[in-house]
């Protein structure tokens, strides 16, 4: 019970005083905090459909990972794993072609890849190119922004520079194990004893209970990290509804006229919504003529890379220190990036 | 171990039933846009069968031929209690928003959040340089046809009253479409294209006939006089959802409450808002109407394709 309180009294208070403090800062009262019966609905609708939304992609991503678990060894992962840092990290950003994921599929999936041997940079690579470098959020953006193609081609590209440069500091200066709690146990034996089963048609006799016992751990590994990665999915959809709910679009509009100002805010804007990549763009779209074209790349790449829902997964599955660091060289490098298209580009 | 594999059926099950009854009452449109449902519905086969497994557990370990999941990774649930109790009802908590409280659509208490997109469009990108917007992939002026409304008689309109470039190429084709009704439907289909094309050439559309429906929306800049006519434009869920509509004006406007559907007809007209010009609909006929099944207005992913 003492180590909960001080496990979590320091966050909460903390975004408690931030949630104050911008109230100060916005000239309003708490008033609307009121639970109004219609204020419940919208977010009830909100709420919900964040999560609904999210399930195919959380379940995709569990399911994807414990068929990792449960049916590819170590040995494939790392042999299959570039060595070479500049290939692994092509590797990494390019990957989302082959898997176009949301990102709250692709932490437990690339979890599981870096217990399994993977290198932690591509990982990491992975999970920040993923959600941009992908047909489908390629297609949307197009769509999005049909009268100006070359936003689309500079969300590609920016994210594609920016996921780089950070793989490669991260091969060059990561030395320790990126993840949370490092497993004493062998993650090993599950593979190889499954290979063999395959290799030897042995599958045929004990056919039955070996494939229920696979099925099962499927089923086992699934759930748990359900529940693991859920809780942070749920929080993330809680408090995203009640700020969409909170802050209104005028207010916020307010604070992000200043030309200078607006690619950080649009970022900013970006982190708290916490929409998936694939539908961003259009939400981008509707800043159009609000606000620059630079500043829309940079609430497009940040968004879709770092955003609320997923900080919090990421701290879940990965150290604090590394998570900052992420974050830090993501918030630097786009918002460079975004003034560099703008300058140069736009 | 038994309470914890029991609350987690419970609460897999919980999902997945609050989806089949989403989908049973017709109502996972209020969420979710039509393109995600069939993902999130086959979602719900993925969590039932993980709500089933952790039910057989509970069954195995009660019946005391299995204490421990056979599972060598390091999952187990946190021995706090205050903690589980959290995350738990973290998870209770959208079950029982789900099903106790009644299902509503998005209405003018979220779009006051959302703001309001009057003029140019959702889909739509207006170029600083250039009054231009159009399609992306392949603009093709034949196949612009809209599904219901025109029967494609287009009469041979002047190009240079609808000027396209590449881009705005399916907007023009379909904006020579809509110039030759006498009355123009915005029909639920493509609301969002043709209201984007009435805004895109503006003039040539003043003084013709509209009919839309949607809810009655205001904003605090807005006279007495006047209201938007609006519908929520979903892309993917109610959390990318941006209310998009027309402006009315109606000398007894303020009979009409906030969130009161309405289906108007009138005619078009350039006026002023928040000192930019912005079309409006000056409203002959006004009809209170039932909210519609599906409240809400996609994008036509066909339109001008």
């Amino acid at each position: 019970m003492s180590t909960f309180v001080l496990r979590w009294a320091t966050p909460l208070v903390t975004l408690t005083c931030i949630g104050l403090m911008l109230l100060i800062v916005m000239n309003r009262d708490i008033s609307f905090l009121r639970l109004d019966m219609s204020s419940l609905h919208s977010f009830k609708i909100l709420f919900i459909s964040l999560i609904l939304e999210a399930f195919p992609f959380i379940l995709l991503g569990v399911f994807a990972s414990s068929l990792l678990q449960v049916f590819v060894s170590d040995r494939v992962i790392q042999q299959l794993a570039p060595k070479n840092p500049i290939a692994g990290v092509l590797f990494g950003s390019l990957l989302g072609i082959l898997f176009p994921l949301c990102e709250c599929g692709m932490i437990p999936v690339v979890r599981r890849l870096i217990h399994k041997g993977m290198p932690a940079y591509i990982g990491i690579v992975f999970i920040l190119a993923g959600p941009i470098l992908n047909p489908i959020v390629y297609t949307s953006t197009y769509t999005a922004f049909r009268s100006q193609p070359q936003i689309a081609y500079s969300r590609m590209g920016l994210a594609f520079a920016v996921t780089v440069v950070i793989g490669l500091l991260l091969y060059r200066f990561m030395r320790e194990n990126p993840l949370k709690e490092i497993h004493s146990h062998r993650h090993a034996h599950h593979g190889y004893h499954h290979s063999d089963h395959h290799s030897h048609g042995q599958h045929h006799h004990d056919g039955g209970s070996a494939r229920g016992n696979r099925m099962g751990s499927i089923l086992a590994h699934a759930s748990d990290e359900f529940f693991e990665m859920g809780k942070y999915l749920l929080f993330g959809a809680l408090l995203t509804a009640f700020i969409q709910l909170a802050v209104s679009r005028e207010t916020l509009l307010g604070i992000g006229e200043h030309p200078m100002l607006s690619n950080l805010f649009m970022m900013g804007f970006a982190f708290i919504l916490s929409i998936c990549s694939t539908s961003d763009a259009f939400v981008a779209s509707s800043f159009n003529g609000t606000f620059n074209a630079g500043s829309l790349l940079a609430f497009l790449v940040f968004g879709a890379m770092i955003d609320f829902k997923n900080t919090l997964m990421l701290f879940s599955v990965f150290r604090a220190k590394i998570v900052l660091w992420i974050i830090a060289l993501t918030f630097l490098l786009v918002l460079a990036g975004s003034y560099l298209f703008q300058y140069f580009f736009f | 171990m038994l309470v914890h594999h029991l609350l987690r059926g419970t609460i897999l099950s919980g999902f997945a039933f609050l989806i089949v009854y989403l989908t049973k009452t017709d109502q996972l449109a209020l969420y979710i846009a039509p393109r995600m449902a069939t993902y999130v519905k086959l979602s719900a086969i993925g969590l039932y069968a993980a709500s089933m497994y952790q039910f057989y557990l509970v069954f195995r370990i009660w019946s005391g031929s299995r204490t421990e999941p056979d599972c060598d990774c390091d999952h187990t649930p946190s021995p706090s209690l205050t903690k589980n109790t959290m995350i738990y009802g973290l998870f209770l908590l959208p079950l029982c928003l789900g099903f106790l409280l009644p299902n509503t659509i998005m209405d003018s208490t979220i779009a006051a959040k959302k703001g309001m997109s009057l003029n140019g469009a959702i889909n739509i990108a207006r170029p600083s340089e250039a009054k231009a917007s159009g399609t992306g992939n392949s603009p093709s002026l034949a196949d612009a046809s809209p599904s219901n409304s025109t029967q494609g008689r287009a009469a041979p309109s002047p190009d240079d009253m609808f000027p396209s470039d590449v881009y705005t190429e399916s907007y023009a084709a379909y904006a020579k479409k809509l110039y030759t009704q006498d009355l123009i439907e915005v029909s639920e289909k493509q609301f969002i294209e043709i209201l984007t094309t009435l805004d895109l050439y503006r003039e040539p559309f003043l003084g013709k006939q509209v009919a839309l429906s949607g809810f009655v929306y205001r904003e605090p800049e807005m006279s007495a006089s006047r209201f938007a006519l609006s519908r929520f434009a979903m892309n993917c869920c109610s959390a990318d959802a941006l209310p998009y509509g027309l402006m009315v004006t109606y000398p007894k406007a303020e009979k009409y409450k906030n969130d009161t559907w309405l289906k108007i007809t009138g005619t078009l007209e350039l006026s002023e808002y928040k000192g930019n010009p912005v079309l409006q609909l000056k409203a002959a006929e006004l009809e209170s109407i039932p909210a519609p099944d599906s409240p809400y207005v996609y994008p036509d992913y066909d339109f001008g394709s």
